[in-house]
């Protein structure tokens, strides 16, 4: 690596996440006694419970940034989520779907949040709206879709089978003491996600797209891209995998509850500015994110391990929207001098 | 084949009962800079819309390259070889320089996947067109405004362009950095390339066009050589009227000044300035961009900073340290960027006239006397003469003059001692830049101290009866009476 492009690394947000992960790790690690890592094996009952967070909030993470770096605010896609997983779980309950195999549920799911998706793009890409407004206003929509329009019960114990084991599919699973511990399958999506998401975002012209729009809107039309018809494609997709996401935590957690998502966005959206991702646009990385989504998740696990009040997650959480929209807007300063 | 690349005949073209061109021919040869001038809403941008095929014509002929050409969209004039370098460029600035040199094609090729070896391909090859070298990884947005304005035109030459059109270009740029582009022009122009270049800068229109074509309320009012043309039929065609320089005079300055700067120095910015003001004096400072006289108009006004120094005012050391406190002193400031800085551009023109001195129309628990601001702004509309009908509109509504007389009649209604104006023409017609300057004059008898911070040398040899030079954050030149003139001030900068 050349001295110009090391240069160019420290000045970014990612790589002072990532130092910032690190030292939290070595902290975690010897505050708790080397819980947090194991050797040999890696994987330990705190470590996979992290990751495990991570699975359903990284992959939020990815639906927000795209949008972000595109220019947008997308606060709808837990509501999305919701109704998606509210409505698939009681169609499969009363059908009697999905007590093998959950792929008709997952797909129900994809195609519920694909539609919703499709109204917050219609509308951003028609009537060029604030898209915080416009998904502000939807994100209300659906919810009150969802409790009040289709009145969407809680299924817990009644879940679909197939939903439930699909969740509790491990790849790995070690022994703490006498408690067994295992590290969740989803992992696998959320990183399938990720390298999906990393490949649009940098290798096709779409991905580029997004980019070029967060940074000039004007210059993008300009250039030769169809804006319109890339906003909604944008956010259908996001819509179109909220719903996927939100099967996840259902199969995950083994029960669907329709206002399980209420406020989400209120974390997610901070992790991904924390992840190096503008408030204006144009900026952000899949790397980064996945950091910052890290953090988050190590620190609110290892509260209890550390001695600290679980009430501090607020503290905490607040913290991070402060510094990372403080973060995000001195760089934009930078850059604009 | 015709000896034209592109001719426009008998060109119209409304926008519901407006009509912005009336029959306007434009005609543009292979090899030459054609400037393309006009003020604000003569309808100079309508035409080149028209040529890049955003708006469609209503009726007349065009002949590229010796054809008829029917109709025309972006497409097609990107595939003639049409390129247009808007103001704003039209660049990322969240990319690096090799994205935004390579994306326009690649999108244009249809491409659906990145590859980045062709990216940098095509980067490479765009910067070799006008030999322009730069670090393809740098980010856009770290570029000066000149860098990434070679970069928008290397980007152009990547279309195989055999006419690029130049909005404004040279708004942004120092003098130096003018020189440059006119450079590149000239290269562009040998090699055989048309260039249309749209200013209203009179200096620079003659010093870089081959042929001129200035527009005037929708019809062109001339079309040929720049040679042919002295600068008085140019400011003519442009407005209609016969405009002489009117040189300041002064008549009324005082014995005693009211402001004295001595030794004032903002670490980084400028140092060691020191000057006198006297009450109808118009005093210019002047100075390349970054040579601290932005800086020390704003350490008067109590935006700066002030490190070490003395302000004296009407024989009384002061400190400036708010805008309030500048205001409370009588100290006035018109900024360089009206728009962002001096003017609630969605606030009625009324409510703008008369937000400096808000003070003088409130009743008690500071209730605003509404009526009374309306009257009052009203009379400034008439004394101004601003172009409005009702002061309730908003100050967007206006153009660029009238938006800078507003900025000056908020200050005037507050008895002031010292104005200090920062590029108080900047972006204004010929015309009413004209109305402003005598406006500048009037005041400046009356009494008042004036200071007139600006780049453009005309309108400091014209206004100003004193004029400092800084360079590089000190005072280098001072000069009086007959001794300002370009070629000194020039002497001395460079």
């Amino acid at each position: 690596m050349n001295k110009a492009a090391l240069k160019r690394m420290t000045r970014r947000t990612e790589f002072y996440m990532f130092i910032v992960l690190i030292l939290l790790c070595v902290l975690v690690q010897i505050k708790s006694g080397g819980k947090l890592i194991a050797f040999p094996g890696i994987f330990t009952r705190l470590n996979v419970t992290v990751l495990r967070t991570m699975v359903v909030n990284g992959m939020f993470a990815m639906c927000s940034l795209v949008v972000m770096i595109s220019g947008g605010f997308d606060l709808s896609f837990p509501a999305i989520a919701a109704l998606s997983y509210s409505l698939t779980c009681t169609i499969c309950l009363n059908n009697g779907w999905c007590q093998n195999s959950p792929v008709v549920g997952f797909l129900l799911a994809a195609a519920i949040g694909w539609v919703l998706g499709m109204l917050n793009g219609w509308i951003i890409s028609n009537f060029k709206l604030n898209t915080m407004i416009v998904t502000l206003g939807t994100q209300t929509l659906f919810t009150g879709i969802s409790m009040g329009l289709l009145a969407l019960k809680e299924i817990t114990s009644t879940l679909p089978n197939g939903f439930k084991t699909f969740g509790k599919l491990y790849i790995l699973e070690g022994v703490d003491g006498k408690i067994r511990f295992t590290l969740s399958a989803m992992v696998i999506f959320l990183i399938l996600l990720c390298a999906i998401v990393s490949f649009i975002l940098n290798k096709t012209m779409f991905g580029r797209a997004l980019y070029a729009i967060g940074g000039n809107e004007v210059s993008a039309e300009r250039a030769g891209y169809n804006v319109k018809k890339v906003k909604f494609l944008l956010y259908s997709s996001v819509g179109a995998l909220s719903g996927f996401v939100g099967m996840i935590r259902v199969c995950m957690e083994s029960q669907s509850i329709p206002k399980a998502m209420v406020g989400r966005e209120m974390t997610i959206i901070p992790a991904v500015i924390l992840g190096g991702a503008s408030i204006f646009g144009g900026e952000g990385t899949v790397f980064g994110t996945v950091v910052a989504v890290a953090i988050i998740s190590l620190v609110s696990n290892s509260m209890l391990l550390l001695g600290i009040d679980t009430y501090w997650q607020q503290f905490f959480n607040g913290l991070v929207i402060l510094v990372g929209v403080t973060v995000s807007a001195l760089q934009a300063k930078r850059q604009k001098q | 084949m015709s000896e034209y690349l592109l001719q426009m005949t008998g060109i119209d073209k409304s926008f519901g009962g407006v009509h912005a061109l009336d029959h306007v021919n434009f005609a543009i040869k292979p090899g030459k800079v054609m400037c393309l001038a006009g003020e604000n809403g003569c309808g100079k941008s309508t035409l080149v819309k028209i040529i890049s095929g955003v708006y469609t014509r209503d009726s007349g002929e065009v002949m590229f390259e010796g054809r008829a050409i029917e109709k025309i969209t972006p497409a097609d004039a990107t595939r003639m070889g049409i390129q247009v370098i808007y103001q704003d460029l039209s660049i990322f600035p969240n990319l690096t320089v090799m994205e935004n040199l390579a994306i326009n094609s690649e999108i244009t090729a249809n491409r659906k996947i990145v590859n980045r070896k062709r990216w940098e391909q095509t980067a490479r090859e765009a910067l070799s067109k006008i030999g322009y070298e730069i670090d393809l990884h740098k980010k856009m947005g770290e570029l000066s405004v000149a860098d990434k304005q070679l970069v928008a035109i290397c980007r152009a030459l990547l279309f195989n362009a055999k006419l690029i059109i130049m909005d404004e270009p040279t708004t942004a740029l120092t003098k130096k950095e003018v020189d440059a582009l006119f450079k590149t022009v000239r290269q562009l122009r040998d090699s055989g390339i048309a260039i249309m270049f749209i200013s209203h800068k009179t200096e620079e229109i003659f010093e870089i066009s081959d042929d001129v074509c200035i527009m005037r309320n929708g019809k062109n009012v001339f079309l040929g050589e720049t040679a042919t043309l002295t600068k008085k039929d140019f400011t003519y065609y442009m407005t209609g009227r016969e405009i002489e320089d009117d040189y300041f005079v002064p008549t009324n300055i005082s014995k005693e000044p009211v402001l004295k700067v001595e030794h004032l120095t903002w670490r980084d910015k400028f140092h060691d300035v020191s000057f006198e003001l006297r009450k109808g004096e118009i005093l210019g400072i002047t100075g390349l961009l970054g040579s601290g006289r932005t800086e020390l108009a704003l350490s008067l006004f109590g935006l700066g900073k002030v490190h070490s120094g003395t302000i004296t005012l009407n024989g009384r050391p002061v400190k400036i340290s708010s805008p309030i406190e500048a205001q409370r002193l009588r100290i006035g400031y018109v900024p360089e960027d009206r728009l962002t800085e001096g003017l609630c551009l969605r606030q009625p023109i009324a409510d703008n006239i008369m937000l400096s001195s808000l003070k003088q129309l409130t009743r008690a628990l500071g209730m605003i006397r509404h009526q009374e601001l309306f009257e009052k702004s009203n009379e400034w509309v008439k004394t101004f003469s601003i172009a409005t009908d009702d002061a309730h509109k908003h100050a967007s509504t206006l153009s660029g003059g009238n938006q800078q007389k507003i900025v000056l009649s908020k200050w005037l209604n507050n008895d002031l001692d010292v104005l200090i104006l920062n590029g108080p023409t900047v972006g204004v017609d010929i015309g009413a830049k004209q109305d402003i300057h005598a406006l500048v004059h009037d005041l400046a008898n009356k009494g008042l101290a004036v200071i007139i911070i600006s780049d453009d040398l005309a309108e400091v040899v014209v206004n100003c009866n004193r004029v400092i030079v800084m360079k590089d954050g000190g005072i280098v030149g001072e000069m009086t009476g007959d001794r300002i003139t370009e070629e000194n001030i020039l002497d001395i900068i460079r």
